[in-house]
This record gives structure tokens, C-alpha cells and sequence, in this order.
């Protein structure tokens, strides 16, 4: 009789867990990411928007907090980059508390390069409610009288030039549950035809995969990797850190497969050690 | 039902009717009826952060008590309203959220004073911290994928292999293995959880209808 006496105690899972995850970090160690059609289709977009209309608008929401930071803080670091290395402008916004201050850490570490604030970009901080939502759509103005920095938002340019975030075209949203994507999809993507695309956790992704086979949404940045991936279409290379995390990714994903396997394989010896001694 | 609450469900039945209906029908003449619905939003706003503020005040009413009183475990109290309002007045002086960012009645030299402060409270306390705890979910999973995650009925079989080709897709490492596991990955994501999604979807938007609708004619 086969005698399976592999028993993981909790404790030696985390060890290999903590094993797993901290050598590939540590040792820098990267590999080639696949490029999914989700991510591809947001990326490409955006290239696509500063060659046939430049110098239009793109409004970022950032809709996490700090707890989402390891998914979502890459992707909106690699797209920030790439929407500056553009002719677009941009509007930063965020439906959750923690937003402005994590667009502010987001700008702190990206190549602004000629940008210029208040001509090129804006931001205008918090959305505290639906109604805000819906009122900006309308006049930016009337509901942010000043951005995060103190500036009457009459005196910017890019203000002015777009005075209703109806004027969008184009508008990504980094989100870690609600509020986040299904608001805008009501208020400014279904009524105003908003291009929309989301950058999402891995686990609230599937929850947004029917917008994208309808189209509702341009694509869909799925976690960690994504912003791997992203990396490498804009040539940016672990700018994020997000490449270099993805061997540790990739490892830890296959010891949860792993003890998967492992617990029902003991689940089948034990049962047929009980069935046998049963019969007997 | 009181008078009170006839008047409470007339406000709710009339605001609710006014939004639907602005919405989907456009009046021009006599009045404006959407700029009249977009510029109430303003007032809504204030509303809504009022009530915010009184869920500030209740909040510092019964940790205060739990404080004066010296109720078990009041000392988790004294930190919290402690975190609070030491969060508040610094981001209130130096954060996106401040109320004077430009120094005109702050002295420029306390907001340079605060910016470090607020910076280490925020991005290397509250980020590190929150992080943190979001990343301990990795150790439960993985404990728990090894103790419950069972294959004993067709359901959990089905859920368990579906589970786990969508585990091994989205690991960079599966293309090198065998570039299949991404295709397949791929199909249960857009074809079978779109499917699902769906469904959960429309039901739920019928159920929130139903509900309103309930809500709004309820007497």
C-alpha cells in the first residue's frame, strides 16, 4: 500500500511561499512576457489616438487605494508614461480617496518631458460622489473651481481649451472595485461615447471581460502583468518594476498549482486507504 | 405610515422620478429640465459631504466616550482618533487635499515643514502598510488552495480544472512551457466567464430596478 505522508503543515507552505516569491525578486531575474490581445488593444489605442487626433484629451481616473498599489500602481505608471511621450494632453482624476495622492506619486517618478503643467496636463484631484461625476461632464469648472495644486482651474489652458470632460477622447480608469469602471460606463461612456479602457486587479478582470466582447470598453490591463507586458510594448523595460516581478509571479502561481495537485492527490490515496479498509 | 415618512417617501419618489426622467427625456421648454438636473448635482455634492462630516463626528463621539469612560480596549481608540485628526490637519495643509497649497494664509515655511511629515506618514506608513496586508491574502490562498480546493463532485472538478488552466495561463512562465496554455486561458476568460458574467450582470441590473422601482412607489 502506498503510504503518502506529505502533509504540509501551514508554516512550510508560507516558507515556500516567502522561498518562491523573495529569490526571483532578488536576483533580477526577467522573462519574456507574452503580449495578451487585452492589453494590446488599450496600447494600441492610444497610439492610434495621438496619430489621428492629436493633442485631444485623455482623462486618467485612478480608482484604487493604497492596498492595490502592487497591481495597479504599474500599469498607471507604464501608461502615464506613454500618454506623455505623446502629442495628447491629460487630465488626471480619481474617484477614490487615495487617487490624488497616487497620480502625484505617479508623475514623480515618470519622464515628463516637455509637458507642461496646466497646458499639457492637469490635476484636478478627488471625485467624491456620482453627482460630481455626472457634473463635470457638463462644466469642469463649475465643480472643480481649483486643481489639487491651488490653481483656479479657469487660469489653465487645457481648462479652457476643454471645459467639459464630455470633450474626452479618450478616458482609462485604474480601478480596484467600485467606484470605479461601471460609473463611467453609465455617465460618460454610454451618453457621450467616451472611449473607455480599464486597468484592472486579476481578480475583479473577468467581472469587466463582457464589456470588452461588446466593445463597450477599448481593452483591459489585467494586473501585474499587464503592466509587464506594457513595458515592453512601449519599450520601456522595468520601468515600473513590473517585468522583474513577473518570474516571482509566475513562480508562486505554479507552487498554488502545485499544492493543488499535491492536497488531492492525498485526498484520493486517503480515500482509497479508507474504501480498502472498509471492504476489509 | 407618519407624516414624517409620507414626506420622506415623497422626496425620495420625486428626486428619484426627476433624475430617471431627465435622463432619458430631453426638455428644453419652458425650462431646462437637464440644466436644471445638472446644476442641483452641485447641491447634491454638499449634501453628501455633509453627511460625511456627521459620520465624522459620530465616529469621534463613540471613541471619545470609549477614552473618557476607559472602556476594554480603549487605547485602540486613542490611536484611532489620534490617526484621524493628525491625518486630517496634515493633509489639510500639505497633500492633494490641502486647503491652502499656495501659502496664502498657511506660511509657506509650516507647509514645507509638514511635506516631509506627511509624505512618510502616507507613502512609506499607510502605502507599506496596506500593501502589506493585501499581499498576506497570497499565504492564505496558497494554504488554502492546498487544504479546500477538493475535487469530490463534477462541479468542483469542472471549477478546480478551470481554476487551474486560468492559474497556469496567466503565469508569464506557462508560454514557455507550452504556448497552448495562454490559448486556453484566453477561451475560458473571453467564452465561458463572459458567458457567466453576463448573466450575473443583466440579473443583477433587473433585481437594482426592481428594487428601485419598489422603492419609489412603496406606501
Amino acid at each position: 500500500m502506498v503510504k503518502l505522508s506529505l502533509d504540509l503543515d501551514a508554516r512550510t507552505i508560507y516558507l515556500l511561499l516567502i522561498l518562491v516569491v523573495t529569490v526571483p525578486v532578488l536576483s533580477h531575474t526577467m522573462l519574456p512576457v507574452p503580449i495578451s490581445d487585452t492589453t494590446k488593444a488599450v496600447y494600441q489605442f492610444i497610439e492610434n489616438l495621438a496619430k489621428t487626433k492629436p493633442n485631444s484629451l485623455v482623462v486618467l481616473s485612478f480608482d484604487y487605494s493604497t492596498s492595490n498599489v502592487p497591481e495597479l500602481h504599474p500599469q498607471a505608471i507604464v501608461v502615464t508614461q506613454q500618454i506623455f511621450s505623446l502629442p495628447l494632453k491629460v487630465i488626471f482624476v480619481a474617484q477614490w480617496a487615495d487617487g490624488p495622492s497616487l497620480t502625484d506619486a505617479v508623475l514623480d517618478v515618470i519622464d515628463k518631458g516637455s509637458k507642461k503643467y496646466g497646458v499639457d496636463y492637469a490635476t484636478l484631484g478627488y471625485i467624491p460622489n456620482v453627482a460630481t461625476l455626472i457634473g463635470m461632464t457638463t462644466d469642469i469648472q463649475q465643480f472643480f473651481p481649483f486643481d489639487t495644486r491651488g490653481n483656479p482651474t479657469s487660469s489653465l489652458q487645457i481648462i479652457q481649451q476643454f471645459p467639459a470632460a464630455k470633450d474626452a477622447s479618450f478616458l482609462m480608469t485604474f480601478t480596484g472595485g467600485e467606484p470605479g469602471l461601471d460609473d463611467y460606463l453609465q455617465y460618460w461612456q454610454t451618453p457621450f461615447k467616451i472611449p473607455t479602457a480599464v486597468g484592472a486587479t486579476a481578480i475583479s478582470a473577468p467581472g469587466y471581460m463582457p464589456f470588452y466582447n461588446s466593445k463597450q470598453i477599448v481593452g483591459i490591463l489585467i494586473s501585474l502583468r499587464a503592466a509587464a507586458e506594457y513595458e515592453f510594448l512601449t519599450n520601456e523595460v522595468d520601468l515600473s518594476g513590473a517585468v522583474s516581478a513577473m518570474v516571482a509571479q509566475s513562480t508562486s502561481l505554479l507552487l498554488i498549482v502545485f499544492l493543488v495537485i499535491l492536497g488531492n492527490v492525498q485526498y484520493f490515496v486517503r480515500s482509497r486507504t479508507v474504501r480498502k479498509g472498509r471492504s476489509r | 405610515m407618519s407624516r414624517w415618512e409620507l414626506l420622506l417617501q415623497v422626496v425620495i419618489f420625486s428626486t428619484g422620478f426627476f433624475y430617471a426622467f431627465t435622463y432619458y427625456v430631453r426638455v428644453s421648454k419652458p425650462i431646462d429640465l437637464q440644466a436644471v438636473a445638472d446644476s442641483s448635482l452641485a447641491y447634491l455634492t454638499a449634501l453628501i459631504t455633509t453627511a460625511f462630516g456627521i459620520g465624522i463626528i459620530n465616529l469621534t463621539r463613540i471613541h471619545w466616550r470609549n477614552i473618557k469612560l476607559k472602556r476594554p480596549d480603549w487605547k485602540f481608540s486613542a490611536v484611532l482618533i489620534g490617526s484621524l485628526y493628525w491625518m486630517a490637519i496634515f493633509s489639510m495643509i500639505s497633500s492633494p487635499f490641502a486647503l491652502d497649497p499656495q501659502g496664502v494664509i498657511i506660511p509657506s515655511s509650516v507647509i514645507a515643514a509638514i511635506v516631509p511629515l506627511w509624505n512618510f506618514l502616507y507613502y512609506d506608513i499607510l502605502v507599506s502598510i496596506n500593501t502589506s496586508i493585501f499581499s498576506l491574502l497570497a499565504f492564505f490562498i496558497a494554504s488554502a488552495a492546498y487544504r479546500a480546493f477538493r475535487v469530490r463532485t463534477l462541479e468542483s472538478t469542472i471549477l478546480l480544472t478551470a481554476g487551474l488552466l486560468v492559474m497556469i495561463g496567466e503565469a508569464p512562465i506557462s508560454n514557455l512551457i507550452w504556448p497552448g496554455f495562454s490559448a486556453i486561458h484566453d477561451w475560458i476568460m473571453f467564452v465561458p466567464n463572459t458567458a457567466g458574467q453576463r448573466g450575473i450582470l443583466i440579473g443583477a441590473a433587473l433585481s437594482i430596478i426592481a428594487f428601485s422601482v419598489r422603492r419609489m412607489i412603496k406606501s
